[in-house]
């Protein structure tokens, strides 16, 4: 374990780790561009310069390795003119864009250059022009001269995904990042060299343009996209637009943007999934209560819920279908007030679709679905629920529709028509929710807390983004209010972490998971380590 | 003086591979490989005090030492010939493997059993057509006498000779941008640590040395590491050295001599003098256009590595490029600093960015555009390069810079003071 | 797009090499002399036969100043203008050869003949000032034997 000194402080690490992480490690950001954990070295911004006693000159310290008994200086004068020096020539050929750049307010140009910068530069030649607002790809727009060339996102293309489609065109200071005449940048995870991209050479389609960052509202939470379970922040607006008073706030998703989970999804997430906030965003929801079609008062709708599911559930003629996106905590609720009300045939739809693929993908699109499998039974499924139907058995269907799309949200088989009552607790209008007898609008994937159990068995925080819309509420709060109405009340909950501590200590899977053992990153359920 | 580098230049027949023979060729690799152990090879070199011809110096045997002694077969050893010459002012390299190319390839195969190399590659820049052309024929000819392919000469060692045609980048000379090159990449300089010993090209332990060097082995294993250290400046210069000689003289060429040639003797003597006799010497670059440039009077120098080093500069490459009284030294420098942009990779923030920069600002100044803050400025931002660059193509724009301006500083400051030129020349003669 | 012959040639290329990618620069030249540039459909087939990806291959062609993404005059003037060749009055060269041939640095004369591009040092300070025409140097040029050698061609 080599000891050095770095700023006077002396530290011990092990073998192997660069000066730069050491500082890390200790809390001292020594700035830069080109590393990323997650990619090869690349060496080439040389913005991490800093002094070591003895060396001839400034070494790099992301590539540097650790050695006993060096001395290294991150503040030192000469470190202090070197990135400035260095601040100065990225600034050379750099476009003052900032009052059009996306990047603005999260940009590493424009906090290095107050940090390390001199303030002014003496640069008073003509900078290069090239090509600016380059549709490279379906979510990828690309400035080549906004580019520092820190070819981290050549990187990613070469390593990550396999798919080679960026590189360097020409040489020296005409260097620019540029795409195979004719391809596209078209990989699923296209995305991540926006996220990459230090600067602004690499924006968002859909994201240009709509916001400043400063306006966004940032919540760590987990993807509803497939069982992988990704990390990501959900951004939300905030912005007041000018028509409104005070108090007016745009209120709704802008961006997903992966969370580092080296468990999960290290730095990354695919496409769709960065995407998918569009799809809960483009559907009509389910804003009222309704009884056989017509709106309804909340209050109606649960009386009217609750007595047709305790009817069925005494006689034994109910059948619960989950969506494998339904929060822990709601199928934990919903299969409670049904057991104390009475008996049920239960399943979780399977949203099995396509492959897993090399990277983060998964063939299974049920985010919970391992988490409904616990709760509900392993063996269950919608296709048992469906058969019951079909037999006549199970008369009176619970749906707990899709929280994410609406295109997956359950449509009954044209079989089962007339030959059952549904009453469904979900987000969106349509589906079972269009001719249900009664439809409760339930909260979608980022408006509301809960768990999720990704494919691993590692339970992870779903944090709510943003107040529901409409009437819709939890999913475990029209549980209980439904559970209240017919006469067989759940305990008092108040919050999401209330029902989630009660399903810890009724469902063996779930034993010590709360929302202090999951944290940011997750933690393995007991359960998992059995499969 | 005794030609040794150049014995054969002047010799037709040297091109074929018997003629090479009959002129007393291949004897050396004959000897090595029949009667020497590798390490014994590399043990005569470092005896010799051979000093690497490409431009840095470096102790010839010592970087073969560097190489594993035994090879791992995974991981082959590779030999690897700079021929890829484009500092401007040097024309060595050339000169041996268009009239000697079996020189060349016998210093090669030396080396490349010294390291116990799987074969050998001839990086040759792009330009020199006819120059691979001629290598090529020597390579078929030297496989056709079993001098290189399988079991060479029966020693069980093989080794494979291929020539490398670069396509027009001066930053592949630089020998980790060669490597890069060879294995099909942009010429991109890689980050050292790892050394090319311990994984150069395909990852493997690989070698890499300038024409000239190499070409010096098969006279230091023939005559022997003690009859090399009677030739030159021993211990630290010793050998025989090609001088590039070009610019304002009466005789531009290479010529020999041994290291150490008094720069005077070079430019008057073997030189015939200034081109024209009513304009003085001004300025030499004695090493290529990377290294400081001396004023005419600190000219009376040795061209050798040390003496030269002693005055502020380098011998480099040996490109001794004469300017006399009529040179705009700002013009001249911003050739230079045109060439360093041109040529810039581009991997690294401050040799991308400044070289442009250094450029600009000196075509400003050599049009009559340049402003008072210009020369610290060029200064400022030379400084702001060096030793902060992944390899030496920013130093090597930026050293010039400062010598030039610090040198002819007075020639600067009318450019700026007045708009006009100390040498009388018109100002924007220059193709920008 | 390129013939059996031109395959051969180019299997044999990559068989001097530990691994294909390094027969690029090579297989490029191979099929400049054979087409007389690399264009786009070039470089996927080179991409394709070595295994890299074609935005790979581009950023060679693009990063080596000798590779032509199209074909320039029939006789391809590169000037040198770097310092030993500007000494010697390269710059005045350049300014004859413009005026001869009615174009300026950069183009090609529009009948396809000639075309003129100012290059860096080619190794022949010595013989200063020259240019490679082709494949060709010519050196220790002077207006007069630059003027007989352009009539000379054709």
């Amino acid at each position: 374990m080599p000891k050095l000194v770095i700023d006077g402080e002396e530290i011990d690490v092990s073998a192997g780790t660069t000066i730069l992480q050491a500082a890390q490690a200790r809390g001292r950001e020594i700035p830069h561009y080109c590393y990323h954990k997650g990619l090869s070295m690349a060496g080439n911004c040389r913005m991490c310069l800093v002094e070591v006693e003895k060396a001839p000159k400034l070494v790099i310290g992301c590539y540097t390795p650790v050695a006993e008994g060096m001395v290294v200086h991150t503040q030192s004068a000469k470190v202090k003119q070197a990135r400035s020096a260095m601040m100065e020539f990225f600034l050379v050929n750099h476009p003052l864009d900032c009052p059009i750049c996306d990047q603005a307010g999260e940009c590493r140009l424009q906090e290095y250059a107050v940090e390390h910068g001199t303030g002014i530069s003496r640069y008073t030649e003509s900078k290069l022009a090239l090509s600016k607002a380059v549709d490279i790809g379906p979510h990828v727009m690309l400035d080549q001269e906004r580019c520092i060339q820190c070819s981290r996102c050549i990187r990613f293309c070469d390593e990550i995904t396999k798919t080679g489609e960026l590189a360097f065109f020409q040489r020296g200071e005409r260097s620019q990042i540029g795409i195979f005449p004719g391809k596209r940048l078209d990989n699923a995870y296209s995305g991540n060299v926006v996220d990459l991209c230090p600067v602004g050479a690499l924006t968002l389609k859909e994201f240009r343009f709509k916001t400043r960052v400063w306006y966004l509202r940032n919540t760590p939470t987990i993807c509803a996209g497939c069982a992988r379970g990704c990390n990501v922040v959900v951004s939300v607006g905030q912005q007041q637009t000018m028509m409104t008073t005070r108090g007016q706030l745009d209120d709704r998703v802008k961006r997903i943007v992966p969370r580092v989970n080296e468990e999960v999804n290290a730095h990354w997430i695919c496409d769709d999934g960065r995407m998918s906030y569009a799809k809960e965003q483009g559907a009509v929801r389910l804003q009222a209560a309704r009884i056989g079609g017509e709106n309804a008062s909340y209050d109606a709708a649960v009386a009217a819920a609750a007595a047709k599911l305790a009817n069925a559930a005494r006689a034994g003629k109910l059948g619960v279908i989950a969506s494998p996106r339904t929060l822990c905590e709601d199928l934990y609720a919903w299969r409670e007030v049904v057991l104390r009300l009475g008996s049920a045939v239960f399943g979780a739809r399977s949203l099995v679709s396509g492959d897993n693929d090399a990277l983060l993908v998964r063939a299974d699109k049920g985010a919970n679905a391992r988490g409904a499998a616990w709760i509900f039974g392993a063996s269950s499924g919608e296709d048992a629920v469906l058969a019951a139907v079909a037999k006549g058995s199970v008369t009176t269907l619970l749906v707990l529709g899709d929280t994410l799309d609406p295109a997956d949200t359950l449509a009954l088989p044209v079989a089962a028509k007339g030959k059952v009552e549904v009453i469904v607790a979900g987000p969106f209008a349509s589906g079972a929710a269009a001719d249900a007898a009664v439809a409760i609008p339930s909260a979608s994937w980022s408006e509301a807390d809960g768990t999720y159990v990704n494919f691993e068995g590692r339970a992870q925080r779903v944090r709510r983004c943003h107040l529901p819309l409409g009437e819709a509420r939890p999913g475990w709060r029209i549980a209980a209010d439904v559970a209240a109405s017919a006469g067989a009340p759940l305990p008092e909950w108040v919050e999401a972490s209330d029902v989630l501590r009660a399903l810890s200590a009724g469902v063996k899977e779930f034993a010590g998971v709360t929302a202090e053992s999951m944290g940011l990153l997750g933690v393995a359920a007991p359960a998992a380590a059995g499969v | 003086m005794e030609r040794i580098l150049t014995r054969n230049v002047d010799k037709p027949e040297a091109l074929t591979l018997s003629g090479y023979e009959a002129l007393g060729g291949y004897q050396a690799l004959r000897k090595a490989v029949s009667s020497m152990t590798p390490d014994a090879v590399t043990d005569e070199v470092k005896k010799s005090g051979l000093r690497g011809r490409g431009g840095a110096g470096f102790p010839c045997g010592l970087k073969w030492s560097f190489m594993p002694k035994e090879v791992d077969p995974k991981r082959p050893h590779y030999f690897l010939i700079n021929a890829d010459e484009s500092e401007p002012g040097t024309f060595k390299d050339r000169l041996l493997m268009e009239k000697d190319p079996h020189l060349v390839l016998e210093g090669s195969l030396l080396g490349a059993y010294a390291i116990r190399a799987k074969a050998v590659y001839i990086y040759i820049r792009g330009e020199f057509v006819h120059e691979a052309k001629v290598l090529e024929r020597a390579v078929a000819e030297a496989y056709a006498r079993n001098y290189a392919g399988a079991n060479i000469l029966g020693s069980g060692w093989s080794c494979d000779l291929v020539v490398h045609r670069g396509a027009g980048a001066y930053i592949c000379g630089e020998e980790t941008a060669l490597m890069s090159s060879l294995e099909g990449n942009r010429g991109y300089p890689r980050l050292k640590p790892p050394f090319p010993a311990v994984s150069g090209v395909w990852g493997c332990p690989t070698t890499i040395n300038n024409v000239e060097t190499v070409a010096n082995v098969p006279f230091i294993i023939e005559r022997g590491a003690d009859w090399y250290l009677t030739v030159g400046k021993a211990p630290k210069n010793t050998g025989p050295k090609l001088y590039c000689l070009s610019g304002h003289v009466k005789r531009p060429g290479v010529y020999e001599a041994p290291l150490g040639l008094p720069m005077k003797e070079l430019i008057y003597e073997l030189g015939g003098g200034m081109l024209h006799g009513d304009r003085p010497l001004k300025a030499v670059i004695p090493g290529g256009s990377s290294v400081p440039v001396l004023r005419a009077e600190d000219c009376d120098v040795d061209l050798d590595f040390d003496a030269l080093a002693a005055k502020g500069t380098m011998l480099g490459s040996a490109g001794v490029m004469v300017m006399d009284s009529s040179t705009c030294m700002v013009a001249a420098m911003a050739r230079i600093a045109h060439f360093y942009h041109h040529e810039s990779c581009g991997q690294c923030t401050p040799c991308r960015e400044g070289c442009g920069w250094l450029e600009r600002v000196l075509n400003r100044i050599e049009a009559g555009n340049g402003m008072q803050q210009d020369l610290d400025l060029l200064l400022s931002v030379s400084n702001n390069i060096i030793g902060n660059t992944i390899c030496a193509l920013g130093d090597a724009a930026a050293m010039p810079a400062i010598s030039f301006v610090t040198k002819f500083r007075d020639e600067f400051q009318h450019h700026i003071d007045h708009r006009s030129c100390l040498t009388g020349t018109l100002l924007l003669q220059g193709v920008r | 797009m390129f013939g059996s012959e031109f395959e051969h040639e180019v299997d044999a290329i990559v068989a001097r090499y530990p691994q294909p990618k390094a027969a690029l620069l090579p297989v490029l030249w191979e099929v400049q002399k054979a087409k007389g540039a690399i264009d786009l459909e070039a470089e996927q087939w080179v991409a394709s036969r070595l295994g890299v990806a074609p935005s790979h291959v581009h950023g060679c062609v693009t990063f080596y100043s000798m590779y032509k993404q199209k074909p320039l005059g029939r006789h391809h003037i590169q000037l040198c203008t770097t310092l030993s060749c500007m000494l010697r009055g390269s710059d005045e060269l350049m300014r004859h050869l413009e005026h001869k041939l009615g174009i300026k640095e950069g183009e090609t004369t529009p009948d396809g003949k000639f075309s003129l591009v100012r290059v860096e040092c080619l190794g022949s300070c010595g013989t200063a000032p020259m240019f490679q025409l082709n494949d060709t140097y010519y050196e220790n040029l002077t207006i007069e034997s630059v003027d007989r050698l352009l009539a000379s061609l054709d």
